[in-house]
């Protein structure tokens, strides 16, 4: 009985993991197809080749420049990942670990702007940065993914909010100042919320495609992020002959992203249910 | 709200207190911000005040005052230009461009209200310095004040940049956005050729009338409707989806856990774009898997119990209204319940053993343990993750458009007439106005009435679920 | 306004007119007529010494595909004209098909140069984004045939010329496998539809699509085109007053819609339908084309549009010509020599070049009457085409009534929805206006 049991659970897993899986399969498969367009009668290609990567990598042409693309991105990700990161954690321990006037207002007014639609506002967005001149600049970017990271809080709060206040109570008792108190009593204790805060907005620039198109508007194609890189192969003139190639490089970034994910499974998992660690 | 006043109130009486009963510096410090510092020997701070004062001076009469001033009217000179054969140039009057004056005059509004603001509080503070001095009480040197900001006032430290962001990227651009609802910019005022202006509440008006050929009203309903059943389904399905694939993986009797969760992680890691663009030609009408359907006769199934229609010889996944809308509710169950899988390992694991153990011992099965224990603890938890994901869906917009776009079409001409579609949620269809047919001023209009609907829905779960603040009781 | 520029244009009393044309802008017209006399002046001193050249800077936009061949036409522009300006050109790619959303959404950054394709020249001109040429007009006007042929047309607008003519292949055109069709076999849609059932195969054409769609109404003799505004529409496909009435075309299309032989499919399904071997003939453009080259190879060939059957009458199917355009923008700051280069990269050489290195129609007559580009399928057909094709003149409110009005058809009317009400209910669409 608990072994029919035990048998069923796994092959329901397996079903559901293949499930899973199938579109994932399908991408490293027509990555790896010999037809460069898109196939959609066939699961599996005909021939075999590792050309698309092969192009991909090392021959650049015009349309495809993805190690260009890569190095963009991966700059653009490290910084704003720094920014938002430092953002995100001071906005949050200010919320949860001090006591001013303004804390219960400023927190009500983050859930509110929270609500409103991004896009809505993406043509002022672009109009205040082009006032200072950094409109076709990866650090006009850069600002864009990272300048409102602060009303992502929430979950970060949630967590510092489970740092036991005594302990913080005791290191001013012994003289250090609050700015202490962040840096070396609360931060050492929240790694698994800062792996989670740091994942997070690293990702960012890797998936959104919207914001970039707008910012990179000069078409100078070595400038482009990956995400806009590949979404022009899939033009109605181009992806007849570049849609293995997307397919490439969209295994190409899943890559270190899925090893990062891997890596960091455990902090992140603790970091998103900080909260509840104490309750 | 009395509160505020009182606090208003409070405020101004002090400013006047200040400057009746301020003695000469606090009096000067009227004229130079820095004078009060100065009268106290704080040089550096005063030097400080003084030149923020003159630099706010600069930028209102620079750059705030001439787009302030054509406000009102959003300008009113339009671009002229004539080209000039001799010096190969066009030459081109001194135009107006109506969406700079909206974003740089709300600029200019905001920052002189900041200013005005800071001067009166400057001589608040002026006068509590003149006090302590009068009192004979310690008054800090430029040092101390810096070190106060990295203890008792570190919060301004911390909050400083935060906030110096989210009003640049986010409140002034909303600000602006909402102004434009108030404007006829479309496409046949855009900017910087022609002009745009004020119109009052026509635009909203427009959107509650449903004339023959103005179809707005009457699609704007429709799609509401769907936004929010969309959201339902897309919230509660990941979640429950999420818990339940959890406590699969993380049963005790289950092998292997590790590489389970690493299976579905895969799924998260490719870009959602890539993952949704594949997807979409997989269920292409003459997609793979419809090949695969038919040839396992699934299609003639569905045929003869009426879910596809005879004329078809493919099942309509992306392509029927109703298809779609089921299909694009289930792959957003793909997309998202490995991260709520994610979420929900962490909290199971938390999940203090003792409770569990004493349901067992009163002889409460698996599935009553789950009601009874699991579920209410999740929720409590989660509950404030469910709030903030279902106004995520709401405005959840990669899914919706990377499926559809392109691909599906609209069988009802009313739709169709106002730029819709069935499958449109309000912030894709606020997207193709925009991107395709540049009209910003409904698409601001849909805007402001999808944060309406968010705010009330929130407002609402947030007072009926978490009672209270929880946050002293944690600490 | 544009009106207004165009009489100070033609008068040619450039300055006076910037002056009246600004009414209360006083102090900043003499300010530009200041600087006027100071480059004015400046000229003049380069032509004594000519060792200082003035700088300029531009940008083109043009598309993936065509980055190296431009890239070699711009080295080009700038040995040519040396003598005249030190260049700094820099090269962008932003797709033909895409290019007005971008230059619309800050048409101030916008490129110098950009290539578009034809239908968004409207909109382009309406939004202030183009500058009218006015360098060598009737020259640029006379190589692409004059002011009445179809490539001119398309870059014009209010009698203003608005734009180069690059290429004239961006339209629609038939293309079959002989194995199947005889050359009368492809004179008549029916015939085609015939063969290819008896066959088991099909003859594919995208319905549910505004710019496919058209060629029936068109074809019938029914008008769709701009209003006077230059944004909304006109259209008359309710009609039913005239020889043929627009439930005649609408039946027409079920007609076809239901036939065993016909299947209207999307691009990407059209390409694997080709590889597949189920798509035995199609309408579509060059950029398919290609595929079915590849895939039939000798038995691949093109022609015009076949006719259709029309309330019992054999009627010519009509089409939209597409060119593609090199604009110039009217803000650029270097807008003369953006025209020197706008026009040097759709000259009579450079349209040979295209032709050569990337297969693309010439516009230009001469380019076009080469023995090659004549022996080119694709070409020749839409040569062929070219008679019965208008310019595609519609504003951005056809395009949605017209692909739903489209998808009913394809889908057999299944709700048996009147059909007078369907094309009056497409026609309100149509012709709303943009709000």
């Amino acid at each position: 009985m608990n072994k029919l049991n035990s048998i069923i659970r796994h092959a329901f897993l397996t079903f559901l993991a293949i499930i899973w899986l199938i579109p994932i399969i399908w991408l490293v498969c027509t990555s790896l197809s010999g037809y460069p367009g898109i196939n959609i009668s066939k699961f599996f290609p005909d021939t075999w080749t590792l050309n698309n990567y092969k192009l991909l990598l090392w021959d650049v042409d015009t349309v495809s420049q993805f190690p260009r693309w890569f190095m963009n991105t991966l700059t653009i990700a490290i910084f704003s990942c720094m920014i938002s990161s430092s953002f995100v954690l001071m906005v949050s321990y200010a919320m949860s670990c001090m006591r001013f006037n303004m804390r219960k207002p400023l927190m009500n007014l983050m859930v509110i702007l929270n609500l409103f639609p991004g896009f809505l506002s993406m043509i002022a967005v672009y109009f205040i940065l082009k006032s200072f001149n950094l409109t076709n600049s990866h650090i006009g970017l850069i600002l864009i993914y990272s300048g409102s990271s602060g009303l992502g809080y929430l979950v970060a709060k949630g967590f510092f909010d489970t740092v036991p206040v005594p302990l913080r109570e005791a290191a001013k008792l012994e003289g250090a100042s609050e700015a202490k108190v962040f840096l070396k009593i609360v931060l050492p204790l929240s790694r698994p919320i800062i792996v989670y805060t740091v994942i997070s907005s690293f990702l960012a620039p890797w998936m959104d495609f919207i914001f970039a198109k707008i910012i990179l508007n000069s078409g100078i194609s070595s400038d482009w992020t990956v995400s806009i890189g590949l979404y022009s192969m899939l033009e109605k003139t181009l992806i007849n002959s570049y849609f293995a190639r997307f397919c490439a490089g969209g295994v190409l970034i899943s890559i270190p992203i899925s090893i990062l994910f891997i890596i960091m499974q455990k902090f992140y998992v603790e970091g998103i249910t900080g909260g509840s660690v104490k309750g | 709200m009395k509160n505020i006043g009182r606090k208003i109130a409070k405020f101004f009486s002090d400013i006047g207190n200040a400057v009746v009963k301020g003695d000469i510096f606090v009096k000067l410090s009227l004229l130079i911000m820095g004078a009060g510092y100065f009268g106290r020997k704080q040089y550096i701070k005063g030097i400080i005040t003084t030149i923020f004062q003159a630099a706010a001076a600069l930028f209102t009469v620079i750059v705030a005052i001439p787009y302030i001033s054509k406000f009102s009217t959003l300008g009113t000179v339009e671009r002229e230009m004539v080209f000039n054969i001799d010096t190969m140039k066009n030459e081109v009057n001194n135009y107006d461009h109506s969406f700079k004056i909206l974003l740089f005059g709300m600029i200019g509004i905001i920052a002189i209200v900041v200013f005005v603001f800071l001067y009166l509080w400057n001589i608040i503070k002026v006068r509590e310095l003149q006090i302590l001095s009068q009192r004979g009480k310690h008054i800090n040197s430029f040092r101390e004040d810096v070190r106060a900001l990295l203890n008792q006032k570190f919060h301004i430290t911390l909050l400083f940049f935060p906030f110096l962001g989210i009003t640049l990227f986010t409140i002034i651009p909303l600000l602006v956005m909402i102004m434009v609802a108030f404007t006829n910019y479309d496409q046949n005022h855009m900017p910087p050729s022609s002009l745009f202006t004020w119109v009052g509440f026509n635009n909203f008006k427009q959107l509650f009338t449903s004339t023959i050929s103005v179809t707005f009203g009457y699609s704007f309903t429709k799609i509401l409707i769907w936004t929010l059943i969309w959201a339902f389904f897309a919230t509660f399905t990941t979640y429950i989806g999420g818990i339940l694939l959890a406590m699969l993986i993380n049963d005790k009797k289950t092998k292997a856990k590790k590489l389970w969760r690493t299976l579905f992680i895969i799924a998260i890691a490719v870009p959602q774009f890539v993952t949704l663009l594949l997807v979409r030609n997989f269920f292409a009408d003459l997609g793979i898997v419809n090949t695969i359907c038919s040839k396992i006769g699934l299609t003639d199934f569905l045929k003869t119990i009426g879910l596809v229609k005879d004329s078809l010889t493919y099942i309509p996944f992306l392509s029927d209204p109703n298809w779609a809308k089921v299909m694009i509710i289930l792959i957003n169950m793909w997309i998202g319940i490995p991260y709520l899988m994610l979420i929900a390992t962490g909290v199971l694991m938390n999940i203090p053993a003792d409770l569990k153990e004493s349901a067992k011992i009163d002889g409460a099965n698996g599935i009553q343990i789950f009601f009874k224990i699991t579920m209410p603890y999740m929720l409590f938890v989660t509950g404030p993750y469910l709030v903030t994901s279902f106004v995520a869906n709401i405005n959840n917009f990669n899914v919706i458009y990377l499926l559809t776009q392109d691909v599906f079409v609209t069988h009802n001409q009313y739709l169709a007439n106002s730029n819709a579609k069935e499958t449109d949620l309000l912030v894709t269809w606020l997207y193709r106005l925009t991107q395709e047919y540049y009209n910003y001023k409904m698409a601001s209009v849909i805007g402001i009435v999808v944060f309406i609907i968010c705010a009330t829905f929130t407002l609402f779960a947030f007072n009926s679920m978490i009672k209270g603040d929880k946050e002293e009781e944690f600490q | 306004m544009r009106k207004k520029l165009l009489t100070a244009l033609l008068s040619a009393t450039l300055i006076v007119a910037s002056l009246t044309g600004c009414g209360n802008k006083g102090n900043d017209s003499a300010d530009t007529t200041e600087k006027a006399n100071q480059t004015e002046a400046a000229s003049q001193t380069e032509t004594e010494a000519p060792a200082e050249l003035e700088n300029v800077k531009l940008t083109v936009w043009g598309s993936e595909e065509d980055q190296s061949m431009l890239q070699t036409m711009i080295e080009g522009f700038k040995e040519a004209y040396a003598d005249k300006a030190v260049f700094d050109i820099s090269l962008g790619v932003e797709s033909e098909s895409t290019a007005k959303d971008t230059v619309l959404t800050d048409i101030e950054s916008a490129a110098d140069v950009f290539a578009f394709a034809d239908d968004q020249l409207n909109e382009l001109v309406s939004a202030g984004a183009l500058q009218p040429i006015s360098i060598n007009t009737d020259a640029v006007i006379e190589a692409c045939g004059g002011a009445e042929s179809g490539s001119v047309q398309a870059a014009t607008a209010d009698g203003t010329l608005y734009a180069y003519p690059m290429t004239a292949d961006n339209g629609y055109f038939m293309f079959y496998n002989k194995e199947y069709f005889s050359e009368t076999d492809v004179q008549s849609f029916d015939k085609m539809m015939e063969v290819a059932a008896n066959a088991g195969k099909k003859v594919t054409m995208k319905m549910d699509d505004g710019w496919y769609l058209y060629s029936f109404f068109k074809g019938a003799g029914l008008n769709l085109g701009l209003a006077e505004d230059g944004v909304n529409n006109v259209c008359d496909w309710n009609a039913t007053d005239g020889k043929y009435s627009g439930v005649d075309v609408t039946e027409a299309l079920l007609n076809i819609a239901k036939n065993p032989g016909f299947v209207s499919l999307a691009d990407e399904a059209f390409v694997t339908g080709v590889q597949d071997g189920s798509i035995i003939a199609g309408v579509n453009g060059t950029w398919n084309a290609t595929v079915a080259k590849e895939t039939w190879g000798e038995n691949y060939a093109a022609t015009k549009l076949p006719t259709y059957t029309l309330a019992g009458d054999q009627v010519q199917m009509s089409s939209f010509a597409g060119y593609k355009l090199i604009g110039v923008n009217a803000y650029s700051d270097n807008a003369g020599y953006a025209m020197l280069l706008g026009e040097w990269l759709t000259n009579y050489d450079n349209q040979v070049l295209r032709f050569e290195t990337r297969g693309l129609g010439p516009a230009n007559v001469e380019a076009a009457a080469s023995e090659s580009v004549q022996s080119d399928p694709a070409i020749a057909a839409l040569a062929q085409q070219s008679q019965y094709a208008t310019v595609q003149r519609v504003g951005g409110n056809y395009w949605s009534p017209a692909e739903t009005f489209g998808a009913i058809i394809v889908a057999g009317n299944e709700k048996g929805t009147d059909l007078q009400k369907l094309v009056d209910n497409m026609v309100e669409g149509i012709v709303a206006p943009i709000q």
